[in-house]
């Protein structure tokens, strides 16, 4: 074995094992890029949870804390026009949603629900801002991109509106 | 049976079956509530230090060897100021010792006279019922001092129990957040986001408090202690170590520590010029606590007022002695902390 591969080996003891929530971190834009130190920072402030068929992950309205990961199954989200619900997505494995209540504390604007036995990853705002506390590096990053996403969002909507105009 | 009379049901049930698991987790507290001590301890220790190593962390230093390290500075400090005071303390000691039974007779015989005044004056109170009811609640003063002092009993006790809140505290600092996120794992998918939000409120609460009066305590207590000794006051160090011990209590507290300290002096040396000198000193640092120290360490702490933190400290030294003056404010806040945030969760959200 040669000696480069003994040092990855003892270093890989050394950081720990990937697990099974790192490799999902990795595919959210949110993350991308990060390295695996800021990572396991990052699956420290993530609460897994599993969501059974027809059960709410939050309601229209409800006071939001946070954003989640799909890690396995299906989530539809919904709104109430006209007083009837109208479903606007189904997000599968990977997808996440939510992210605007990590910013601040104002009502889901929609409604999720699990279609299937969802298993996610949960991430919510007093973690992510004790996190950005302690890690300012680490927490201006996960910053940078929501605003970044938020950045893009708002100018599709500008574009949609002089479209129709 | 219609849906929504099932739901309703149903919902009634949970909230049973809610407030029994409550009010289980309370009634096992109660029970080994000889233990929680040390842990109680080890929780005050660890809100201190712990934006320490978050900062530590923060400057990127590994979390267990920015704590390994924080504890092991805390008890080089500990040592060198324990080296530096020993030879004073030691002094105190043996002298309150040795004085002990002759305060405790001094302080027998004023009572003594005290309660025969009253009885002679009252009219109404049969002669030697009050001075039997005393005695019988503070029982033979002279014996109860004359003996090892209670203060080297509590030190030796607690000598013991540091290698274990030490242990607690290591943990505490190095998996807090851990131990907090299986903790709250079993919490229903429901309710999870708004007992996340509570738990973070009252850890808020709870910790910008115990931090802002431990300083502020600490800082008094110090303070007092060097002024008492410029003053050549005897018990220097003590009653300075109690007035600050007594700071933690808002309000009261600051008082009590006046009272003891006059109490003490009057006692030991009988002198006014000794007991203005106290009076002077520990005054002069309660000015200083309100002016420049408290707007400093406890700004960013709890918003009560002033006629509520009374209250709440009477009911808690009601019910529960110097724990409950000492935890009553922290509680209080807890649960009005909880009680808004359930109601925007629960009630005005309307997702019961």
């Amino acid at each position: 074995m040669s000696r480069r591969k003994r040092l990855n080996i003892i270093l890989n003891k050394i950081r720990g094992k990937e697990g099974n929530i790192i490799p999902v971190l990795r595919t959210v834009p949110l993350f991308e890029g990060l390295a695996f130190r800021d990572l396991k920072k990052i699956e420290l402030i993530v609460h897994e949870r599993t969501f059974m068929p027809d059960e709410v992950v939050f309601y229209e309205r409800q006071p939001g804390t946070g954003m989640y990961i799909i890690k396995k199954g299906l989530i539809k989200l919904t709104k109430t026009i006209n007083e009837e619900k109208a479903k606007i997505a189904e997000l599968g494995e990977g997808e996440f949603f939510g992210e605007m209540s990590l910013l601040e504390d104002y009502p889901r604007s929609a409604q999720a629900t699990a279609v299937v036995k969802t298993e996610a990853l949960g991430i919510f705002r007093p973690d992510l801002f004790d996190l950005i506390e302690r890690n300012p590096r680490l927490g201006s990053k996960i910053l940078m991109k929501l605003s970044q996403r938020l950045a893009n969002r708002l100018r599709k909507t500008t574009e949609m509106k002089f479209k129709e105009v | 049976m219609e849906k929504n009379e099932f739901q309703t049901l149903w919902k009634t049930f949970e909230i049973i079956i809610i407030g029994c698991v409550l009010f289980g987790i309370l009634l096992v507290l109660y029970l080994i509530r000889g233990l929680l001590t040390p842990f109680i301890i080890a929780f005050v220790i660890t809100f201190f230090l712990s934006p320490v190593v978050d900062y530590m962390e923060g400057e990127g230093i590994n979390r267990t060897f920015a704590v390994i390290l924080l504890l092991i500075l805390t008890l080089v400090v500990l040592f060198i100021l324990w080296e530096l005071t020993w030879p004073t303390i030691q002094t105190e000691i043996s002298s309150f010792q040795k004085n002990a039974p002759f305060y405790a007779s001094k302080i027998q015989d004023s009572l003594n006279q005290a309660i025969k005044l009253l009885e002679k004056n009252t009219g109404f109170i049969p002669e030697g019922v009050m001075q039997k009811a005393m005695q019988q609640r503070i029982g033979n003063l002279t014996s109860g001092m004359g003996d090892i002092s209670f203060l080297l009993k509590i030190v030796r006790k607690f000598v013991v129990t540091l290698i274990l809140i030490q242990v607690i505290v290591f943990f505490f600092l190095k998996d807090g957040r851990r131990i907090k996120k299986v903790l709250i794992a079993y919490v229903p998918n429901k309710y999870f986001e708004t007992f996340l939000t509570l738990i973070y409120e009252i850890d808020r609460q709870i910790s910008n408090y115990i931090r802002g009066q431990l300083t502020d305590a600490l800082i008094v207590g110090v303070l007092a202690i060097i002024g008492l000794y410029l003053f050549g006051i005897n018990y220097a160090i003590f009653i300075g170590a109690v007035a600050g011990i007594a700071n933690l209590i808002p309000y009261i507290g600051p008082l009590l520590g006046f009272i003891f300290g006059v109490l003490l002096v009057l006692i030991d040396t009988g002198s006014i010029i000794h007991m203005f000198k106290v009076v002077g000193v520990l005054a002069f640092v309660k000015l200083l606590d309100s002016i420049a120290i408290t707007p400093l360490t406890v700004s960013r702490s709890v918003n009560v007022h002033p006629l509520m933190v009374i209250i709440v400290i009477s009911v808690g030294g009601l019910l529960h002695g110097v724990w409950g003056m000492l935890l009553s404010v922290p509680l209080y806040c807890s649960m009005r902390v909880s009680l808004r945030i359930l109601y925007r969760g629960f009630v005005e959200y309307g997702n019961w």
